[in-house]
């Protein structure tokens, strides 16, 4: 029988311990808000700024709940928003007395889900004092006996309250947070920054109009599948639940070192343009375990728009004959059974036909450029990397949810020799809160050489996708560089590993979110590979069906081409 | 509402978070009503013919067979189709004729069209908070709909569900009704999914078994909610803080 302290203290070997930062959900859960719980300096009374709690870690734990209860309440009633609270800078006695009335109300507020050790603390006769905020600071301004709030109620920090809400409106990270109006008129600052008159530029790979001319005749010869047993090829459609959409702000993120646990050392070949030729085992790539960001809840990739384009991506029906169950006769299958009746021998039992949405088949790589340059900001203030990094979000729950196999690497570089590939989603892992926070953990830094990478990323796919179709999809600001790998360089070799992919039956699409490089060197850097460029992630949903569509062609000739060997 | 929609004969869907009583309110509204109840659990693989009906060979001859929707229409009974939304589209729009005022199933394979029976109705459900990520329920078909919203119950009606429901003390109730509070307020937060009525109902039966609180939590709270460990730790630190134990 395992009891609540073993599991306590198993679960103390990550960063949460058995301190106050358990606590973390509870608040979180009282004020309605995403709360983190961390300990203050001792012998300091409690404290927030919104965004976490500060309690004192020596304190017992029910004084520790207590306070940490109250903090919550008074986030969840409004008692620390920012007009009230600027009236209380600089003024501790005004400070206390509010706090005094306005903790009650508060806690009387959230009665109903107050655990039973903090409801005791309730004084009704405080309560019937305010109804508000406004009244609670009404009585503490006025000249009536006010008692000091009891030791539990910590005290009301107005400086670091208000110095954090200044922070959360200008963080990029405070998505939800923004008016609408803003984003607005933000998106129009960018459309005329961007010198791109078409955001969506889609050049289909493999040789243009014959390209495009074969694709379609391989169409209508297209080979339907016999009739096998059913569900033998096709693999479960699975519809995960979806999450309720909530937005949270996230904290900054912590210090940039990987915990470089060696997986695998693999070495490529790069291609040489000045001298046209490869240089065999020129890069040395190495996957490298991502860190974990220390924030528990995270807001959920904005996956929904994708889930319609993706999802219509190449399903079919398919008439399947002789099945032992379907909608139809097959009577064909019947005629036989009849004869075989008749002659003597067991009919055979599977005279139907069914009708089945054949699944696609499909395996998705996704790789994340996490270098320096997406580091950038763009016009609204967001970097590029977090456009990049909700778009790959949003792109890997959507084909997850629809029950493809699909994994997500970061990659940056420091040289040739020194090559990082993070897997933050592997193809047989979940798509769970580690992924997300393994995720959040990115941060942009160091250099791109994405020809390794792209090499990498299509050798994993084929090794580990282990289906008849796959796509390979590049998230980058289409700026390739490192040392020895100047633009030109990069660009080519990067075009050149995008077509070797294509060659071996990879469909491969670029796609740049937020980053404002110009369509010329976007086509310089993925070549005829289909990509497409949108200052924001909702807007790929319009593209995405054509795109990947597109690109699963153009990997379908060469894979015919060897299939029919 | 139920009861007028159903007199009007009108189609009803149910909309609320899973484990919160859509399936007990059909079955009571079925019962109060006094007309036989269909019910049907929708999946993707879920075919048009999977409702309707089919042909099938039984003895060298072919004989048709009624699915679950043609039985109701025939039989004038409620058809209730569970988490309509995870049925393909191509499957849902069968029910276009029905849920109009034409009442009408059209049977392609056979030539027919029934006209539905007095006391037929139609009853749909889904979970609006699976819906913000598929958004298929067509508008076309939602708009042939009465739409009744389900939620939660309040708490002190709650507490007196899960006792009710397991047998247990009104005390105990309160304690896990309490902790299931906390959590839905965890659902802005981004937490996937919160405690349902049916699960606090089923932590409380294990209670009754002999269970102590805190352990029938864990399995019946936890466990079903998450994988992750540092949400998991976070929860369980709420239990230790809203149930108690007998012992201490």
């Amino acid at each position: 029988m395992i009891d609540l302290e073993t599991l306590r203290s198993a679960g103390s070997g990550q960063a949460h311990g058995d301190g106050p930062e358990r606590l973390g959900l509870l608040a979180s859960a009282l004020a309605g808000r995403p709360l983190e719980v961390a300990a203050g300096s001792p012998g300091e009374r409690a404290w927030t700024d919104g965004r976490t709690v500060f309690v004192d870690a020596d304190s017992g734990a029910p004084d520790r709940l207590r306070a940490v209860a109250v903090q919550a309440s008074l986030l969840a009633a409004g008692s620390l928003e920012r007009d009230v609270v600027r009236k209380l800078t600089r003024r501790p006695t005004l400070a206390r007395r509010y706090l005094a009335v306005e903790g009650h109300r508060a806690l009387a507020a959230i009665e109903d889900v107050l655990p039973p050790v903090v409801r005791s603390l309730i004084d009704a006769e405080a309560v019937a004092r305010a109804d508000s905020p406004g009244a609670s600071l009404d009585a503490a301004l006025s000249r009536a006996a006010i008692a000091d709030p009891p030791e539990s109620f910590g005290t009301i920090r107005a400086r670091d309250l208000l110095a954090s809400v200044a922070n959360a409106e200008v963080s990029p990270t405070a998505r939800g947070q923004a008016p609408r109006e803003r984003r607005r008129e933000v998106l129009a600052e960018i459309a005329d920054d961007l010198t791109i008159a078409d955001p969506f530029s889609i050049s289909v790979g493999g040789g243009g109009a014959l390209g495009r001319l074969l694709a379609r005749a391989l169409q209508l010869v297209r080979q339907l599948r016999g009739g096998g047993p059913p569900g033998a090829d096709a693999p479960t459609h699975r519809t995960r639940t979806g999450a309720g959409g909530g937005v949270l702000a996230t904290g900054i993120a912590g210090a940039l070192e990987d915990t470089s646990v060696e997986r695998r050392d693999a070495r490529y070949p790069e291609w040489d343009a000045h001298r046209r030729r490869y240089r065999p085992d020129w890069c040395t790539v190495r996957e490298v375990e991502p860190r974990l960001t220390d924030h528990v809840l995270l807001p959920a990739p904005p996956a929904h728009g994708l889930r319609r384009p993706l999802g219509r991506l190449g399903t079919g029906l398919d008439r399947c004959n002789r099945q032992i169950q379907g909608a139809d006769i097959d009577v064909d299958a019947v005629v036989e059974a009849r004869v075989a009746a008749m002659a003597g021998s067991t009919p055979d039992e599977a005279v139907y036909l069914d009708v089945r949405r054949r699944r696609r088949d499909l395996s998705v790589l996704l790789l994340l450029d996490v270098s320096g340059s997406a580091a950038e900001r763009s016009a609204a203030g967001e970097t590029v990397h977090a456009h990049q990094r909700a778009a790959a979000a949003a792109l890997t729950t959507a084909l997850h949810d629809l029950g493809d196999r699909v994994a997500l690497y970061a990659y940056r570089s420091h040289g040739r020799s020194d090559v990082q590939l993070m897997p933050v989603k592997l193809f047989d892992d979940g798509m769970d809160v580690v992924v997300l926070r393994r995720l959040d953990g990115l941060a942009p830094a160091a250099y791109s050489r994405l020809g390794a990478a792209i090499r990498h990323g299509a050798a994993v796919l084929e090794r580990r996708g282990r289906t008849s179709r796959r796509l390979l999809v590049v998230l980058s600001d289409g700026l390739a560089y490192d040392h020895g790998y100047e633009l030109a360089y990069g660009a080519a070799d990067a075009r050149r590993a995008l077509a070797e992919a294509r060659r071996r039956g990879t469909g491969c699409v670029c796609l740049t979110v937020g980053a404002g490089t110009d369509p010329e060197t976007l086509r310089r850097v993925f070549g005829s590979a289909a990509h497409a460029t949108a200052p924001r992630t909702e807007q790929l949903a319009q593209v995405i069906g054509p795109l990947f569509r597109a690109a699963l062609r153009s990997a379908e000739v060469p894979r015919r081409r060897i299939a029919r060997r | 509402m139920f009861q007028a929609a159903f007199r009007q004969g009108l189609s009803v869907v149910l909309k609320g978070p899973t484990g919160c009583g859509k399936t007990r309110f059909v079955e009571a509204m079925a019962h109060d009503l006094d007309r036989p109840l269909v019910t049907v659990a929708c999946h993707d693989d879920l075919t048009t013919a999977d409702l309707v009906g089919r042909f099938l060979l039984r003895g060298g001859e072919t004989e048709w067979v009624d699915g679950p929707l043609t039985r109701a229409v025939r039989e004038g009974a409620i058809c209730y189709l569970d988490e309509v939304v995870e049925a393909r589209q191509d499957t849902t729009v069968v029910l276009h004729p029905l849920a109009d005022h034409r009442r009408q199933l059209p049977i392609e394979r056979l030539g027919v069209t029934l006209d539905a029976a007095p006391g037929f109705c139609l009853v749909v459900s889904y979970n609006p908070g699976y819906q913000s990520v598929l958004k298929d329920l067509k508008d076309s078909t939602r708009q042939r709909m009465v739409a009744i919203e389900l939620g939660f119950p309040p708490a002190d009606v709650e507490e007196k569900i899960v006792a009710h429901e397991a047998g247990i003390d009104g005390g105990t109730a309160a304690e896990l009704v309490r902790l299931g509070q906390a959590i839905r307020r965890l659902e802005t937060t981004g937490l996937r999914e919160v405690a349902s009525t049916r699960v606090l109902i089923a932590a409380a039966r294990l209670v009754a078994e002999g269970l102590s609180p805190r352990e029938a939590a864990r399995a019946a709270v936890v466990g079903p909610l998450t994988d992750d460990a540092t949400v998991t730790s976070g929860l369980l630190e709420m239990i230790r803080v809203y149930l108690t134990d007998p012992a201490g």
